[in-house]
């Protein structure tokens, strides 16, 4: 009897798992993606602390991949361009990578006072990987004066692709309903434009700068699961940090990350 | 103890069941099971049981069959991100795409059918469960009929939104973005040749050339052309010229700088309330009305840019060269026209469809070659052709095919037999190339325009290169996305691998042609089967006589027959 019971449970088992892993299957190949809280409620926090810390990079640095500049040669050609999927400082600090909260459902308000674009410069995105709040518009600007084409490549979101002509210095672009990423972003027009929108929920997510370095402030007193992303070296999605974090004073959590 | 058993297992099978049924449910379809059942007979073997667009064909495929679990859908009349319409989807399975794999199913599936399907292809992707209101469809309101200065108007902001970028100056989808361009997916794709409406994947009336710009071509990188992609939206036409005049303006008076700046508000305004309805904000009248006025202009330029788009093609594609439409050399007395002679214009060409070489490995299933027309002219001793054939890019040879090791450039072969079969039925040879019985060909390649080499074949991979060469002038040419070649050679030859030319005389025509920026090399190639050409034979002095004489004959046999009736009856 009980052989039959357990038999059957193992049964049962396997066929969610199967059934799941079929599931799952759809999202195989693409990206990694950020983890995104189920609910987020914003309030004042008071006397918040600090999650600080630098992101290295580790292994055998791949030589950077120059950029091919197949046209508009006066604006996109004048300075030599690189592949920024890995961009490593001095003393390895890795740049573009995502820091962020997992797992806070209450916290501090977005600044709304900053103002969010993207650059298109040179026939190249800046910055290469741009966090945008959930609902906030981003404009893109076209400093070049030759045609640009910007390509979002939502799935979960609406999909952008919108001209911005020469003419068109700022191009504002309607804010999005969910939160979702990062996304990629292209200029069909010169191919091998690139860069990355993150669209969240909640503001405790920073980008490292040249130096590897990123900062969370305002973070309510508690102990949060820390992710990061990374365009070339992915996620630790399934084993995030654990930092705790306590009133007024500062955490330190440094990543150390390798080519996936 | 053995009934409880038993009834144990029973509910643990039935649990399991239920279980398994739980998790289909998830995903399960609302349509009938006969959406699903023609789906899976007709559609699955290209787009994949579960819609992902990867079903055991769609290898060979490109462009690829549609993945229809990220509800992206080129060809709808509904505006940028939107879904497409139910009706947009029936029409695409009715009509199919020219220009790709997807055929027209009106003839093998009903109408039920068709709209079942519809159905079941909506399952694959949740955003139509979840959308709540009706996809927003384009306006065609306040068309703008065809007209000289439409078409001049639309050419100006082909240039000014930068279509010219993949499209290309003329529009043969030769831009200098083409050969990067890559859809959703990461498939290399082609921007339309706007010369070969019979290509556009959801068709050539101005009004779907007007909904593919407004809305974008979802999933290929195809711009919309939504209202704030346009110079000073928001502005009517003569308030954005006196705006482009002031910019122009190396010092502003204090009068100008307001008023420009009162545009700029302007502009903001029209821009904000694009955004808020993008966005799902409701506009309250005045701004709706605000709103429209903005669109007004941005719709007008962009019926003039459909008018223009619609210019570039002609209504249909040509007939091909068979029957009545088939290549006739017109004589020309003393020397024959070159290549940039005007006297070619009097012709109209012929027009030789291509497809993919498909029989021998490798083969193209891909092509990107669609057709090659040809005129020609001939004298008392020699003939000349004009080949011409979009390609996008040119291509000559800096690439090798890492396969073959050969250079991928493009090229063109004109195939004749050796000898002429004498009548209708007698057997052609082998249309790749020949077999048992040879054929005579003229091979130009790009990296040497000025050249054509004259070969002997007994088969596709059986070519050899005439000992002989130098009978044919040849001159080649790539300019806007068209290849142009030019080749001369005497009617006669001394040589007797050479096909020898007689007006009058039907003489089989073949082609092959290569586009080196899609990996033709060798056999992967576009070829036609035989056509046929003829030099025409100058018509006989000979009718300005016989036709008269046998008149008056006729006339003089009446009058007597009248004279002897005339005398009988007195």
């Amino acid at each position: 009897m009980k052989t039959y019971l357990l038999a059957g449970f193992a049964l049962l088992l396997a066929c969610c798992y199967v059934g799941n892993a079929f599931a799952a299957d759809s999202g195989a190949g693409e990206v990694e993606m950020l983890v995104f809280p189920d609910s987020y409620s914003a309030a004042s926090v008071s006397n918040g602390g600090t999650i600080s810390g630098v992101v290295t990079f580790e292994g055998d640095l791949p030589e950077m991949k120059k950029l091919e500049i197949t046209k508009d040669q006066a604006v996109c050609g004048a300075t030599d361009k690189y592949d920024e999927s890995l961009v490593v400082g001095e003393g390895n600090a890795l740049k573009n990578t995502i820091v962020y909260l997992i797992d806070i459902s209450k916290g501090k308000d977005f600044d709304k006072a900053t103002k969010l674009e993207i650059d298109q410069k040179g026939c190249k995105f800046s910055p290469h990987v741009q966090i945008v709040p959930v609902g906030v518009r981003v404009t893109m600007l076209n400093t070049d004066k030759v045609n640009h084409n910007v390509h979002i490549f939502s799935s979960i979101n609406k999909p952008v692709n919108k001209q911005q002509t020469k003419n068109r210095r700022k191009m504002p672009l309607a804010g999005v309903k969910k939160a979702e990423g990062p996304v990629a972003v292209k200029c069909d027009i010169h191919g091998w434009m690139s860069a990355w929108i993150a669209y969240v929920p909640h503001p405790y997510f920073a980008v490292t700068n040249e130096k590897g370095e990123f900062t969370l402030e305002g973070v309510p007193a508690g102990t949060y699961k820390l992710g990061y992303w990374h365009e070339a070296c992915g996620t630790n999605s399934d084993s995030p940090a654990s930092v705790t974090v306590e009133a007024g004073s500062t955490a330190t959590q440094n990543f150390t990350l390798k080519l996936k | 103890m053995v009934n409880r058993n038993v009834v144990t297992l029973l509910m643990l099978v039935f649990g399991l069941l239920c279980a398994v049924m739980l998790v289909h449910a998830q995903n399960a379809p609302e349509a009938s099971e006969r959406g699903k059942e023609v789906y899976e007979q007709s559609c699955a073997h290209c787009h994949g049981t579960e819609g992902r667009g990867d079903g055991s064909a769609a290898e060979n495929l490109l462009p690829k069959p549609r993945d229809f679990t990220r509800g992206l859908y080129k060809i709808r009349s509904t505006e940028s991100g939107q879904l497409p319409t139910d009706q947009d989807l029936f029409d695409i399975i009715t009509i199919g795409m020219p220009g790709s794999s997807m055929p027209g199913w009106e003839t093998s599936l009903s109408a039920d059918e068709r709209w079942e399907v519809v159905a079941y292809i909506k399952t694959f992707y949740n955003g139509f469960k979840e959308s709540e209101a009706p996809p927003r469809q384009i306006s065609l309101e306040g068309k703008i009929a065809y007209s000289e200065q439409s078409v001049e108007t639309g050419k100006e902001l082909y240039v000014e939104l930068g279509c010219v970028e993949c499209h290309g100056n003329v529009g043969r989808g030769d831009g200098t973005s083409a050969p990067t361009l890559t859809d959703e997916w990461g498939f290399q794709t082609w921007p339309a040749n706007l010369a070969q409406s019979w290509n556009f994947r959801g068709g050539a009336d101005t009004e779907a050339i007007f909904k593919r710009f407004i809305g974008g071509i979802a999933g290929s990188p195809m711009p919309a052309f939504e209202g704030d992609s346009f110079l000073h939206f928001g502005l009517s036409v003569e308030e954005s010229k006196r705006l482009t005049e002031l910019e122009n303006k190396d010092e502003m008076t204090e009068v100008e700088e307001t008023e420009s700046e009162k545009f700029y508000e302007k502009m903001d305004v029209a821009v904000d309330l694009a955004l808020n309805r993008a966005e799902g904000i409701e506009l309250t009248a005045a701004e709706q009305q605000t709103y429209d006025d903005a669109m007004k202009v941005v719709y007008e330029k962009s019926w003039h840019l459909a008018n223009y788009v619609k210019s570039l093609a002609p209504e249909e594609r040509p007939e091909p060269a068979i029957g009545k439409n088939v290549l006739r050399s017109q004589y020309v007395q003393g020397e024959l026209p070159g290549m940039e002679d005007t006297a070619w214009e009097v012709l109209q060409s012929r027009h030789f469809p291509l497809v993919g070489q498909v029989v021998i490995e490798p083969r193209q299933f891909n092509p990107t070659i669609d057709s090659v027309n040809i005129k020609s002219f001939y004298n008392d001793t020699e003939v000349a052709f004009l080949f011409m054939w979009d390609d996008r890019t040119h291509t000559t040879g800096d690439e090798i095919d890492e396969s073959t090791g050969k250079p991928l450039e493009d090229a063109l072969a004109i195939q004749f037999p050796v000898k002429v079969p004498q009548g209708p039925t007698a057997p052609k040879p082998y249309f790749l190339w020949g077999g048992r019985l040879p054929v005579y060909l003229w091979h130009w390649k790009a990296s040497a325009p000025e050249q054509v080499v004259e070969i002997t074949a007994k088969g596709i991979n059986n070519a050899e290169v005439q000992a002989a060469q130098g009978a044919l002038q040849a001159q080649g040419a790539y300019t806007d996305g068209q290849y142009k070649l030019w080749v001369k050679r005497a009617l006669k030859t001394d040589d007797k691998k050479d096909l020898q030319l007689e007006p009058g005389v039907f003489v089989p025509i073949a082609f092959s042609a290569w586009d080196g920026a899609n990996g033709d090399v060798d056999t992967k190639r576009v070829v036609s089967s035989w056509y046929t050409f003829v030099l025409e034979p100058v018509p006989s002095s000979r009718r300005f006589v016989y036709p008269p004489l046998i008149a008056v004959l006729s006339l003089g046999l009446l009058f007597g027959l009248r004279a002897v009736v005339q005398r009988r009856n007195s």
